[in-house]
């Protein structure tokens, strides 16, 4: 799903990284790193304050990963998956945290998603759970990186 | 190089009726961010990622994922489902280049 702002994105942090020194850190016109904050906020609405910890969801990722460019991470949650509405994952430090949206129904039996992430640097790994009556359930782990994966 | 968008899926064959099944797949594909530079010419090379990806079963929909740059190259990606019926698993995705790409797999439940 590419929405015009996605488009105007890419263009601009292109625009940027092209006049930065390679590992310069890219702060000129406006193409930051994404904090975490804005990331929930693009894609839940809310930021972390929105966020209600919950021990129900289980994220299973190494504690040190040898590169930052292939972290396993699989989600799992203790929810009826007939509740849920979607699952995000995020990773703090990355240049842009939103790294994954996975649309559930009750056709999946659970409520599980695995893939592998790129890290920037050491990092927390968050998954949120969003139920259908809007509550955003979350879970974080940290995971130290220590060749990053985003060069 | 190998083929962009070329993708290996995982289906168990047979499942029992209610069974929850793991499906797995892996799609070759560069999965580019865009910040990075060609290291012998100094370019930027172009974002070039999987944007999204819709796995359906006898024409139902099961999840559809949309992913952004921070999955890593050759993405791996692992779902569970339900099964009740025997019946076609078919997965489609894309990617922010305009590719457009069709698997699917047989699941046979008794």
């Amino acid at each position: 799903m590419i929405t015009r702002r996605d488009l105007l994105k890419v263009a601009g942090v292109g625009a940027v990284a092209l006049l930065a020194a390679p590992g310069a850190v890219r702060t000129s016109f406006g193409a930051e790193k994404k904090s975490i904050e804005d990331a929930l906020k693009e894609h839940l609405g809310k930021g972390l304050s929105g966020l209600k910890e919950s021990n129900l969801i289980n994220i299973k990722a190494p504690t040190i990963a040898e590169s930052g460019a292939n972290v396993p991470v699989q989600v799992s949650a203790n929810i009826p998956v007939d509740q849920v509405e979607a699952l995000y994952i995020f990773a703090d430090e990355n240049f842009n945290p939103w790294v994954a949206t996975v649309e559930l129904t009750p056709m999946n039996g659970e409520v599980f998603f695995a893939t592998r992430i790129k890290l920037a640097k050491t990092s927390p790994v968050r998954a949120v759970v969003k139920m259908k009556d809007g509550t955003l359930l979350a879970a974080a782990k940290e995971v130290k990186v220590t060749v990053g994966g985003c060069g | 190089m190998a083929t962009i968008g070329r993708a290996v899926v995982r289906v168990p064959k047979s499942a029992s009726k209610g069974e929850v099944v793991k499906i797995q797949m892996v799609i070759t594909h560069p999965m580019e961010t865009g910040l990075r530079k060609d290291k012998k010419t100094g370019q930027l090379i172009p974002a070039h990622y999987i944007t999204k990806v819709e796995f359906l079963f006898n024409g139902k929909k099961v999840t559809t994922l949309h992913t952004g740059a921070g999955v890593s190259k050759n993405p791996y990606f692992a779902i569970k489902m339900k099964v009740t019926e025997s019946g076609t698993l078919t997965i489609k995705y894309e990617d922010n280049k305009g590719g457009k790409w069709e698997k699917s797999a047989e699941i046979n439940v008794s």
